[in-house]
C-alpha cells in the first residue's frame, strides 16, 4: 500500500475507481483502495511477464492458456467492484477465482503435491482482509472445496500428465511466493487497522474539540438518572470538577423544588423513549467555596433523549443522553419582563383608583355646592329667610375653596407623579424659609387657640434644596397640625442637624393616628377618620405632596403618632442636595423602638 | 302627624344640606354621622325613609343598609342610597346591596324631592 503515497498518479487512478457509496466514508474508501490497488498492479504485472515468460518456454500449453487467462480475474473483480460498490462481493468472487486459478495449476502439476497447493491457505487469509465473517466462510469452502477437489482427483487417479520441471524448485518457488503474497495481505490488514484507528482517533478527537469547546454540556445517564459522563464545559458552566458531577452529583446540585422535574424528564426519556426537555436551576460552585448567602443557581434547559431510540422495544433501562444549556440570561428577562407587567398592571390599577377616589372627593363639596345654591335659586318656595341665605352663600363659598384646594393638590401631585414638577436646587439658609413658613400659619394657630413655637439653632448651615418646596413642606405640616390639634394645643417646630442631613420636625398635642392607618398615611386622599370625634376638612393630598418634595429631594419621610396623643413628622433632607444618600433606603413600617418624645406607639417611614 | 327621614352622612356640610332640604318641605329628620349608631336610632325613632351615604367611617352604608335589611322590624324601611359613588357600576352594586333607590351626588334638588315623595308621599301624611 505505500507505493500509493509514492505514486500519486497510480493513486488518484485508484481513488477515481473507488464507488461513490464508499466514498463518503473514510475507512470504507481506504477498504475499497485496499482490494483494487494490488489486484489491478499484481494482475498488470503478471500479465506483463507473460511474453518474457513465452520467450522463454516456446508455444504454451493449453492449460497454460487458461492460467494465463486466469490472470484477467482480479482485473474484472476490482472493475466489479468500482462499479458496483459491492465489497462482500467483490472479496468472494476474488476468493473464488484465487482458488480457481490455484486449482487449475495444482491440477496440471500434481494434485496436492504440487507446488501450488499452498496457495490455498492464501484463500482464507486473503479473505480476512474484508473483515466479513462471511466472506472469510466462504473462501473457507473454496479452499477446502478444491482441496477434497484435488483430493478426490488424486485418488481416482485422473490428474492429467504432470509437467516435468524440477520439483525442489517448484515447491520452493510455491512457497515463497505464497509467503510473499501472505506477507503482502498482512500489511494491507495492518495498514487497514492503521487507517481505521486514525479514523477514529481524528473523529473522537473532533468530537473532543467540540464537547469541550461548546458552552453547551453534553451528559449521558445510566438508569435512574445517574450520570456516567459528562463533557468538560461542565466545568465552566457549573464551576465544579466533572469528578464532582459525575453519578448522584448533578442531581445533589439541582434545586430541590426542581428535582422531580427534571428526575421525571429523565425518566420519561428512559422509559417511553420519547424526547424530553426540561428547565431547572442547578448549584453552582464547590461546596467549600460557597457560603450559605452566596449560593448561586444558574438556569439550565435540559433536552434529553434516549440512547437508541430505534430499539424502544426494551424499555426500562435506556441510556439518555442530554444536551445542557445556560438559559439563565433568559430567564432573568422573563423575570424583569414579569415584573414590568406587573407594575404596569398595579399603575393601571392605582389610576383608576386614583380616577375613583377623585371623582368621589369632587363630588362631595360639589353636592353642597349645587344644592345650596339651587335652594338660594328658589328661595320663596323655600321660605329662606335673610340670615339663611347668607349661611348658604357661605357654605358654597367654602365648598367652592375647599374644592380649589383639591384641583390644586391634584395638579401638584400630577406633577410629581409625572416627574415634571421641577426642583430647582440653591443653597440657602433653612431658618429664614422656616421662620416665614410659621409666621404665615401663626395667624390660623392663634385662631384655633393652639400656640406654636420654633426652635432652630443658631448659626444652622445653608442647604442645598428648592426653597418653594421646603416652604410648601413646612405648610402642609403646619396646616396638617393646626388642623388636627384641639384647641389650648401646642406646636412645635424645630430644626436640627443629623451629620449630613437636616431634620425637619412638627409635633403637636393634637388627635394623633391609629396604628392601623399609619401606613396609609401620605397616600394621596387618605385622611384617617376612623373614630375621630371631629369632622376634619382637607382632601388628604397634604401630606402626599409632602411625601413627593422629599422624595424628589432624596430626603426620607417618618411619622410618629399614637392615638390621642399626638403626631410627630421628620423630615430629613440632604444637606448638600445629593440625592441618594438615604440613611435607611428602605421604606420601613414598623412599631417606633424609641418614640421620645411624644410617646408614640407607632412610626411609618417613607423613604425616596 | 309628620314623616321622619333619617340621614345616615359623614359630612357635616352634606348633613346639613339634606336636613334643610327635608325641613323646607315639611319632612322631621334625625341624623347621624356613624353608621353603627344609625341601627339603633331607626330603632328609637322608626323613620319612614333612610338616606344612606355610603362613604361612612368604621362601616360603610351598604354594611349598614344589610343590617336594617336583616332586621324584622326595620326591613321595611325604604333606603335610598345618596353617595358621591357615582362610577360606571356604583349603582347596580348598591341596589344589589338592599338600596330601594339611589341618587348620585352632587344631587338635583327636584328629583331628590321627587324621590323622597315618590316612597313618602308628601310632608302631611297622605298615601303615596
Amino acid at each position: 500500500m505505500g507505493n500509493l503515497n509514492i505514486f500519486a498518479p497510480v493513486r488518484d487512478y485508484i481513488d477515481a475507481l473507488v464507488h461513490p457509496t464508499a466514498r463518503h466514508d473514510a475507512l470504507a474508501a481506504a477498504r475499497h483502495r485496499a482490494f483494487i490497488a494490488p489486484r489491478l498492479l499484481g494482475s498488470f504485472a503478471a500479465l506483463a511477464a507473460v511474453p518474457v515468460y513465452l520467450t522463454m518456454r516456446g508455444i504454451p500449453s493449453a492449460m497454460e492458456m487458461v492460467i494465463v487467462a486466469w490472470l484477467v480475474a482480479p482485473i474484472l473483480v476490482a472493475y466489479f467492484l468500482s462499479r458496483t460498490g459491492h465489497y462482500e462481493g467483490a472479496h468472494m468472487l476474488s476468493s473464488f477465482a484465487l482458488t480457481g486459478l490455484v486449482t487449475a495449476v495444482a491440477v496440471t502439476t500434481g494434485g496436492l503435491a504440487s507446488f501450488a497447493a499452498i496457495w490455498l491457505v492464501i484463500v482464507p487469509l486473503e479473505a480476512a482482509l474484508s473483515a466479513s465473517r462471511r466472506v472469510v466462510a466462504m473462501a473457507a469452502l473454496f479452499a477446502l472445496g478444491a482441496t477434497a477437489l484435488l483430493l478426490g482427483l488424486g485418488i481416482a487417479h485422473i490428474l492429467p500428465e504432470t509437467i516435468a520441471i524440477d520439483g525442489q524448485k517448484l515447491a520452493a518457488l510455491g512457497i515463497v511466493s505464497a509467503a510473499l503474497y501472505a506477507t503482502g495481505v498482512a500489511l494491507g490488514g495492518e495498514a487497514l487497522a492503521r487507517t481505521s484507528f486514525w479514523l477514529r482517533y481524528a473523529e473522537d478527537d473532533g468530537y473532543q474539540s467540540l464537547a469541550q469547546h461548546m458552552t453547551d454540556v453534553i451528559t449521558r445517564h445510566g438508569p435512574h438518572g445517574a450520570v456516567l459522563s459528562v463533557s468538560p464545559a461542565a466545568e465552566s458552566l457549573f464551576h465544579a470538577r466533572v469528578h464532582d458531577l459525575m453519578g448522584h452529583g448533578l442531581f445533589d446540585r439541582v434545586h430541590v423544588a426542581d428535582r422531580p422535574a427534571y428526575l421525571k424528564a429523565l425518566a420519561d426519556a428512559s422509559v417511553d423513549g420519547t424526547d424530553k426537555a426540561v428547565e431547572f436551576r442547578v448549584r453552582c460552585g464547590t461546596a467549600n467555596n460557597t457560603r450559605p448567602g452566596e449560593v448561586g443557581f444558574v438556569w439550565i434547559e435540559m433536552r434529553c433523549r434516549p440512547i437508541d431510540a430505534a430499539t424502544a422495544a426494551e424499555a426500562g433501562s435506556r441510556e439518555v443522553v442530554a444536551v445542557l444549556r445556560d438559559i439563565s440570561e433568559r430567564k432573568a428577562q422573563d423575570d424583569l419582563l414579569a415584573e414590568a407587567r406587573m407594575q404596569s398592571e398595579r399603575a393601571s390599577e392605582a389610576k383608576s383608583r386614583f380616577v375613583a377616589t377623585m371623582s368621589h372627593e369632587l363630588r362631595t363639596p360639589l353636592n353642597v355646592i349645587i344644592g345650596f345654591s339651587e335652594m338660594l335659586t328658589n328661595e320663596k318656595a323655600m321660605m329662606l329667610d335673610e340670615a339663611r341665605r347668607e349661611e348658604y352663600a357661605q357654605l358654597i363659598n367654602e365648598s367652592g375653596h375647599h374644592l380649589l384646594a383639591i384641583v390644586n393638590g391634584i395638579l401638584d401631585m400630577s406633577k410629581i407623579d409625572a416627574g415634571s414638577f421641577e426642583i430647582t436646587r440653591e443653597p440657602f439658609a433653612p431658618a429664614k424659609v422656616i421662620a416665614g413658613s410659621c409666621e404665615l400659619m401663626a395667624l390660623k394657630a392663634s385662631q384655633a387657640g393652639i400656640a406654636m413655637e420654633q426652635r432652630i439653632a443658631d448659626g444652622f448651615p445653608d442647604i442645598v434644596a428648592d426653597k418653594r418646596a421646603v416652604h410648601q413642606i413646612m405648610l402642609n405640616l403646619l396646616s396638617n397640625a393646626i388642623k388636627f390639634t384641639e384647641r389650648g394645643g401646642r406646636i412645635a417646630v424645630k430644626v436640627t442637624r443629623e451629620g449630613n442631613w437636616a431634620v425637619l420636625e412638627v409635633q403637636d398635642t393634637g388627635v394623633g393616628i391609629a396604628a392601623a392607618d399609619l401606613p396609609r398615611i401620605g397616600d394621596a386622599f387618605f385622611q384617617a377618620k376612623a373614630s375621630y370625634d371631629r369632622h376634619h376638612e382637607g382632601t388628604g393630598l397634604g401630606l402626599s405632596i409632602v411625601k413627593g418634595l422629599v422624595d424628589l429631594h432624596g430626603g426620607d419621610l417618618d411619622i410618629r403618632s399614637r392615638l390621642g396623643k399626638g403626631t410627630r413628622v421628620i423630615v430629613r433632607l440632604p444637606i448638600n442636595g445629593e440625592r441618594g444618600r438615604t440613611p435607611e433606603p428602605a421604606r420601613s413600617i414598623a412599631p417606633a423602638a424609641n418614640p421620645e418624645p411624644v410617646s408614640a406607639d407607632y412610626q411609618v417611614k417613607k423613604i425616596a | 302627624m309628620h314623616k321622619t327621614v333619617m340621614i345616615v352622612e359623614d359630612n357635616e356640610l352634606n348633613m346639613k344640606l339634606f336636613h334643610d332640604l327635608l325641613e323646607a318641605h315639611g319632612y322631621q329628620t334625625v341624623g347621624t354621622r356613624n353608621g353603627i349608631e344609625a341601627l339603633d336610632l331607626a330603632r328609637k325613632h322608626r323613620p319612614d325613609l333612610i338616606l344612606m351615604d355610603i362613604q361612612l367611617p368604621e362601616v360603610s352604608g351598604l354594611e349598614v343598609t344589610k343590617w336594617l335589611k336583616d332586621d324584622a322590624e326595620l326591613k321595611s324601611i325604604p333606603v335610598v342610597a345618596v353617595t358621591a359613588f357615582a362610577m360606571k357600576g356604583d349603582e347596580e352594586r348598591i341596589r344589589e346591596g338592599g338600596c330601594e333607590a339611589y341618587l348620585s351626588k352632587p344631587i338635583s334638588v327636584g328629583k331628590f324631592i321627587e324621590t323622597i315623595r315618590h316612597f313618602l308621599g308628601s310632608a302631611e301624611g297622605e298615601p303615596p
